[in-house]
């Protein structure tokens, strides 16, 4: 058997008359960065919204590294192993970068119910929370107010938070979405620089940057898997190239 | 016996149940399209109860006071809309709570000044004043019947206005959705002033039918205000059809079991104590039903598909 | 760690150590009237402060917390209808009891957010509210007369034995309070409210701090009613009437709902408000002097309109430009 952090087996999920995943089974395997691309409308957003369990899939099974997890909250899979940033930056806007960290170090710690000693003050938490900045670069601006930050600083803080979980598995929507072309360079480097210890799922438009980051890469449309491969098999298929990067270029 | 007292507080039920429809129908849709938590809207029934009554006390004409008083309460919405609540869309709902919190200390006070502390009590004209035989050998009142008829026919314009029209079209999806009426061509700050001072209209005119079967006073809108509130909940905020569907449940429960509970009490307790505890817990009924909905169904029976 | 609480809280501790004090004052002047004032200030301001763990921190928008002011009421008037006097233990009780109630109207309730959420406990609120008021037994809805409890300690017949029994729960409470919003749970209590479902990603489960939120601001809320009874010595559903939660609310965005002294700012303003509207209508505007809504509910729309951040926001901003005025 395969190394699979992440296996999609039949899933399925209907709005409606819409089929907005169609028969989607897919892996990703430990390690990798997988990009999985496709026209706007395809249903990418909602076939990871089901994998974090914000959506419940009609039909059709998760395994996170082997174990079901079709049924479990968000909250339960947060804390199995995987981490998400959200297509619209979601971090907590009236805190600075430093509390943000430290809430996700506090979580980690999982030592929550805690009613006296203050939080932002103690000091291993701060040096937990100065790490997970550092994972992105981000220690510099520990002490701006997130409301403060450039659309790109707060992508890439998101990014930190989800990876402050140590997940087994990071789900990035679109993390260049909005940024400016410096910032995503410098995210682009970020996420190059995970290869190898987190397992990656990536939603991106960008096709430079899927090209230059994906090991791995399967196409959406319409809600279904057309083609998976690596980049190279994917920019030579024909079918690819007549759905999606045809029109696109 | 009992069975007569029963379809009378049937038909008691029903004539209360439509009352807090047209409370809460404008209600609704001020929750639901302009996601606006409006406390003050039991003050538009008092405005409207205190507006026919202080005319026909002057005029000595029922009719005429009822006439003149839906003008009076549609501008009162109009202006209120224009001078306050617009300017309070799309903030936090704990200020839309307190705002309109201050209103209705503003509404009470101001006619608490205007028209002193005590109730005002009018009579409807003696034409409306008697009873018609609803069974052989039970009699109930014209003037509750007609209420029933008014409300009901109010009820029907309104359902025909939101699943018939253009503007109806928007209400029904239940939301602000600034690209669909923009489709739609419609200026959306005119339509919500139009919501609001049409809603503004029906609590008053409420206010106006109910206001010689109860007591004009300062405060008389804040108990039909959270009753409809529960209504609007019940329902589902935003849907007028569930609003219809709750205020007739809320008023059946409501008024049966004010006069049904204390009589079953009395066949285990004593008289003063059913007499004390029987209506206190047909008023908890009404919450008990709220709050066991929302358990099972958090946004109401029938929640709008736009929410 | 007591000299940052220090710094943290200055606001609050400069009010709970003005309050310390302030019969001194009233006893050199002989204004004793005003003893009863500020107490009538620390009751609701206390329960405004718990009100705010879950309003201000949380941010949920519970209007119902009057209810647990009456439930503490009860506890002590029906205490002491079957002969407990002692306070103590009708302190505990208030505490227990609404902390019992607190789990299941907050589980209940939780279910649902936004409107439905302050609808909900709106209904609960109400609920209670009807419960008591059919309470035969107890004076129904004319209440119930009853004395000072009997603090052990303290006989709160002795002047100023009431008022510094308040002082010195309420003190305890706000320290607790200090502590708590900067503890772990109260920082992730405060990420909640800025941004529910980035707290579910990082893997906690919301619902458990929201609910512990909502009983711990149920308990200090019936702690204040429990004294309230005493100070009024009388009990009646209308300590739980649903305008009481809104005058709560208002306390608390008057002060200000992400200060901690908030709610007690805004209790020293709503009640002051209503001492002295009225003198001063007497004297503008004698024949409306009774009605100082007229002007009070008029005010609370132009603090809404106009003034975010209530009181202490509006003193903040002050001090803040002027400490980037010497910066630069």
């Amino acid at each position: 058997m395969k190394n699979n952090v992440l296996e999609l087996r039949s899933l399925r999920k209907k709005f409606g008359a819409l089929k907005a995943t169609d028969d989607v089974s897919l892996e990703v395997e430990k390690g990798k960065i997988h990009a999985l691309i496709g026209p706007n409308g395809a249903g990418k957003t909602t076939l990871i919204s089901q994998i974090f369990g914000n959506l419940k899939p009609d039909s059709g099974d998760i395994f996170l590294d082997g174990k079901s997890i079709t049924n479990t909250s968000v909250a339960d899979r947060a804390l199995l192993g995987i981490g998400r940033s959200f297509q619209i930056s979601n971090v907590l806007m009236d805190f600075s970068v430093l509390e943000n960290a430290i809430v996700a170090k506090i979580s980690h710690s999982q030592e929550t119910f805690r009613f006296f000693r203050p939080a932002f003050s103690d000091p291993s938490l701060i040096e937990g929370g100065f790490a997970i900045l550092k994972r992105v670069g981000m220690e510099q601006m520990a002490d701006r107010k997130v409301s403060d930050l450039a659309h790109g600083e707060r992508r890439l803080l998101e990014l930190a938070l989800a990876l402050a979980m140590e997940p087994l598995l990071v789900l990035l929507d679109e993390p260049m979405a909005g940024a400016g072309p410096e910032d995503t360079i410098f995210m682009t480097k970020v996420i190059a620089g995970l290869r190898g210890q987190t397992t990656i799922l990536l939603i991106e438009h960008d096709m430079d940057v899927v090209f230059q980051l994906a090991e791995r890469i399967s196409v959406l449309v319409e809600g279904a898997v057309i083609a998976s491969g690596t980049p190279d098999e994917i920019s030579q298929n024909r079918l690819v190239r007549e759905a999606y990067l045809g029109s696109d270029q | 016996m009992t069975s007569t007292l029963l379809l009378e507080q049937i038909f008691n039920g029903l004539q209360a149940g439509i009352t807090l429809f047209l409370i809460a129908a404008g209600l609704t849709l001020i929750l639901g399209i302009m996601d606006f938590v409006f406390l003050a809207h039991g003050s538009q029934v008092m405005i409207g109860a205190y507006a026919a009554a202080a005319i026909t006390i002057a005029t000595n004409n029922f009719y005429f006071g009822i006439l003149a008083a839906i003008p009076i309460t549609f501008v009162c919405g109009y202006l209120l809309e224009w001078l306050i609540i617009r300017h309070l869309y799309g903030r936090d709902h704990m200020d839309q709570v307190l705002a309109t919190f201050g209103l209705i200390l503003f509404f009470n006070e101001a006619i608490r000044i205007g028209f002193g502390p005590a109730a005002l009590f009018t009579n409807f004209p003696s034409s409306l004043s008697g009873f018609i035989e609803i069974l052989p050998d039970t009699p109930y009142p014209v003037y509750r019947i007609l209420i029933i008829l008014v409300g009901l026919l109010c009820a029907l314009g309104i359902h025909l206005f939101v699943s018939r029209t253009r503007v109806g079209a928007m209400v029904r999806a239940g939301a602000s959705n600034p690209e669909m009426t923009a489709a739609l061509g419609i200026n959306v700050k005119i339509l919500f002033r139009f919501i609001f001072a049409a809603g503004a209209t029906f609590a008053g005119l409420a206010g106006m039918m109910i206001g010689p079967l109860t007591s004009v006073e300062p405060g008389m809108g804040e108990p039909l205000l959270i009753l409809s509130l529960v209504v609007i909940i019940i329902g589902g905020i935003g849907s007028v059809r569930g609003a219809f569907i709750a205020a007739i449940l809320i008023g059946l429960v409501d008024t049966v079991g004010r006069v049904m509970l204390p009589m079953l009490f009395k066949t285990f307790m004593s008289v003063s104590t059913a007499d004390t505890a029987g209506p206190a817990l047909a008023s908890m009924s009404v919450y008990i039903l709220m709050a066991v909905v929302l358990v099972f169904k958090p946004t109401g029976l029938f929640p709008p598909k736009g929410a | 760690m007591v000299l940052d609480l220090f710094k943290k809280f200055t606001t609050l501790w400069i009010i709970l150590i003005v309050l310390a004090f302030f019969p001194i004052f009233t006893s050199t002047f002989d204004l004793p009237f005003w003893n009863d004032v500020v107490m009538r200030i620390m009751l609701l301001g206390m329960a405004a402060m718990g009100l705010n763990i879950v309003f201000g921190f949380g941010g949920m928008v519970s209007f119902g917390h009057a209810a647990f002011m009456g439930v503490g009421a009860y506890c002590a008037g029906i205490s002491q209808y079957y002969g407990l006097d002692n306070g103590w233990y009708q302190l505990l009780m208030s505490a227990v009891s609404c902390g019992i109630l607190g789990i299941l109207i907050g589980f209940l309730a939780l279910r649902t957010s936004g409107i439905y959420f302050i609808m909900i406990t709106l209904a609960f609120a109400q609920m209670l509210y009807f419960f008591f008021v059919s309470l035969e037994e107890f004076g129904g809805d004319d209440g119930l007369i009853m004395d000072r409890s009997d603090f052990i300690f303290f006989d709160l017949y002795e002047p100023l034995r009431l008022y510094y029994l308040i002082f010195f729960i309420l003190a305890t409470v706000s320290i607790m309070l200090m502590l708590l919003i900067r503890s772990r749970f109260g920082v992730i209590l405060q990420a909640i409210k800025s941004n529910e479902s980035r707290v579910e990603a990082m893997g906690l489960n919301p619902l458990k701090f929201k609910l512990t939120g909502y009983v711990i601001s149920a308990i200090i809320c019936g702690l204040s009613g429990c004294l309230f009874a005493s100070w009024q010595e009388f009990v009646s559903p209308d300590i739980m009437h649903w305008t009481r939660s809104g005058d709560l609310m208002i306390i608390i965005i008057l002060g200000g709902l992400t200060y901690l002294a908030g709610p007690l700012v805004g209790a020293i303003v709503f009640l002051l408000l209503e001492e002295l509207l009225p003198d001063l209508l007497h004297v503008l505007f004698p024949p409306i002097s009774e009605n100082w809504m007229i002007i009070f509910g008029p005010l609370l729309i132009a603090v809404v309109l106009f003034g975010k951040g209530g009181l202490m926001g509006v003193m903040g901003s002050k001090l803040k430009t002027a400490a980037n005025r010497e910066k630069t």
